[in-house]
């Protein structure tokens, strides 16, 4: 049985790729935090990405198969903390999957890493400009983890490289951005605008990640759910109340209000509330027959409250 | 409590409105439901398309573009019949200031077509900055009109609306009436690529809608403005200027032309097939003004 090495592993889409993954692997995983009660099976071991103890897990572990998903996603942690765990733990990572033999790697990128612009395309492909930084500064370090694994992809051909740009995540265990913005009381949303937003659960995420490394994927991929609907109708199914704000008030209100630490998005992402990221994910279907099982009336309810 | 209060004084409202309503509008009404319940394209469960357009939308707001069409534009439609199903590109003149010309064409799609169809137009890029209109415009189906938003919904078996004279025609004088102006290229390098027919349109009528009598292109981009017409009513009588005049609409459809090619042709090549194009168009106006006898009737 081949071994998988999971980065973030305690995170809410680490852990139920782990217990999917135990069905075909032996699971081991690293995480900065620890992971109460986690399956016997499973090695967890708690690391930073970007120290020796590290490269000491995948020497002992020896996994031939290496998940990444281990990022800060939230801006909790300051922005150079978050940019270095997120960009020089890849490239840690990177350069142990060469010195160490693995011979499969899955990247868990977003679709995040377009940028929501207003000339957006509907259903970009992935050969689409990844210009979030543009607009969205606060998650360069994603669009470089990106940048960097797809580099990676092209230099080393012998290791089955697979980037992964999946839709918004929603659903009762993963901690996504989207998903901490449609828990809130009262939803914050710029007013007159209502961009299409896609959405895929985290169980069919977590499949998705399976089969890419069943059909040992090599490539970028977008990972698209069911469909996709408007925000305003998304935070009506998921329970929640829309809280239209006029642009030039939420603005600087959000830029106040991060800078002040009282809220956790960053005046970057309003664009995202304003403009549609929708992709194609048509090249993942042909590659795996992915189809997802849940439906997007189903994904809304995974997070009523 | 206060809720109930609320709900209780909507539905009054809404009964007053529809006994007020006289019967003639209540069937225009119903009519566009009909219609827009059959149309062919693909709605989910929360009664979106993929581009966010809605035909519960459409079924709320649609009337006065009706009303406009059946009476006060009075709209004529020559030929319809021959529209293609599934994809298709229609190309039209464009005059009048104000596109009403797109507005009913894109109502006799959904009145007169069988199945009836949402003409889906390609919007300027500034528009999805625009507050409310930009949510407006996508629930009725427009979008922004780059190449990749076009070929998806042409392999999408989408019908979708082309004024290749774009700013030139509908912002051109009232001398040049019914005067092609130049026409862009690209739409004939999207045809080719997705092999979708091209349906020649045109629409007469709307180039007497408000006679422009010039054009202030510098006074436009000092407002940001694609353009500063000036015309009989505009900008003398302020708002109330911009109200077209009564005229009535015909609008021609030709025999779908369906063109042989790459999209990666050499200009010559494809403008050559854009000619072809544009004398049809050139040709269906001619038979309109030729059968026509008064502008306003």
């Amino acid at each position: 049985m081949e071994k998988v090495l999971i980065t973030g592993i305690a995170g809410g889409q680490g852990r139920l790729l782990a217990r999917r993954l135990l069905e075909n692997f032996e699971v081991c995983g690293v995480d900065r935090v620890a992971w109460e009660g986690h399956p016997r099976e499973v090695a967890v071991h708690a690391v930073d990405l970007r120290k020796k103890r590290f490269e000491d897990v995948i020497r002992t572990e020896q996994p031939t198969v290496v998940v990444h998903m281990g990022f800060i996603r939230h801006f909790r942690a300051g922005a150079s903390m978050r940019h270095d765990v997120n960009v020089r733990g890849t490239k840690q990572l990177l350069d142990h999957c060469v010195n160490h033999g693995v011979q499969s790697l899955v990247v868990l990128s977003s679709s995040y890493v377009y940028g929501a612009f207003p000339e957006n395309p509907y259903y970009m492909d992935e050969d689409s400009p990844l210009s979030a930084s543009r607009s969205y500064p606060e998650i360069r370090d994603l669009v470089e983890v990106d940048t960097l694994a797809s580099a990676f992809l092209w230099r080393y051909p012998h290791i089955r490289t697979c980037v992964l740009r999946p839709a918004n995540v929603l659903g009762y265990y993963v901690h996504s951005m989207i998903g901490q913005y449609l828990r809130e009381p009262r939803v914050p949303t710029v007013m007159g605008f209502d961009p299409m937003m896609q959405f895929i659960h985290e169980e069919d995420l977590s499949e998705a990640i399976a089969l890419a490394l069943e059909h040992g994927l090599q490539g970028v991929f977008n990972v698209t759910g069911p469909g996709e609907v408007p925000l305003h109708t998304a935070i009506r199914e998921t329970g929640g109340r829309a809280l239209p704000m006029p642009e030039p008030i939420m603005r600087p209100l959000f830029d106040r209000l991060f800078r002040w630490g009282l809220i956790s998005y960053p005046p970057g992402a309003i664009d995202y509330l304003k403009y549609p990221i929708t992709v194609a994910g048509d090249r993942f279907v042909e590659a795996t027959n992915f189809r997802p099982l849940f439906s997007l009336e189903e994904i809304f309810q995974s997070l009523r409250r | 409590m206060a809720a109930h209060g609320k709900s209780g004084l909507k539905e009054v409202l809404a009964d007053l409105a529809g006994a007020l309503t006289p019967l003639s509008v209540r069937g225009l009404q119903q009519e566009c439901e009909e219609r827009l319940r059959k149309v062919p394209n693909a709605i989910n469960e929360f009664g979106f398309d993929g581009y966010g357009m809605s035909p519960e939308w459409l079924r709320r707001v649609a009337l006065p573009g009706i009303l406009l069409y059946r009476w006060y534009f009075r709209v004529e439609t020559f030929d319809i019949e021959r529209l293609p199903h599934g994809r298709m590109l229609l190309i039209a003149n464009h005059a009048g200031q104000l596109p009403f010309d797109g507005v009913m064409l894109a109502a006799s799609l959904l009145l007169e077509a069988e199945p009836p169809r949402i003409a889906r137009a390609m919007g300027e890029y500034w528009i999805p900055r625009l507050p409310w209109v930009s949510v407006a415009l996508a629930r009725a189906g427009t979008l922004v009109g780059t190449p990749e938003n076009c070929v998806h919904m042409l392999e999408n078996g989408e019908c979708v609306m082309v004024f290749p004279e774009g700013v030139r025609g509908i912002n051109k004088p009232f001398p040049q009436r019914y005067q092609l102006q130049h026409f862009g290229t690209g739409f004939m390098r999207l045809a080719l690529q997705t092999r979708a027919p091209i349906v020649p349109v045109a629409i007469i009528g709307s180039e007497e809608q408000q006679p422009g009598l010039v054009n202030l292109k510098g006074v436009g981009r000092l407002l940001g403005m694609p353009a500063f017409p000036i015309t009989l009513g505009f900008p003398w009588l302020g708002p109330l200027g911009i109200l077209p005049l009564p005229v009535k609409y015909r609008i021609y459809f030709g025999a779908p032309l369906h063109f042989e090619g790459e999209a990666s042709d050499e200009d010559a090549v494809i403008e050559e097939k854009v000619e072809q194009v544009k004398r049809a168009v050139a040709d269906l106006i001619e038979r309109g003004l030729r059968e026509r006898e008064r502008v306003f009737t």
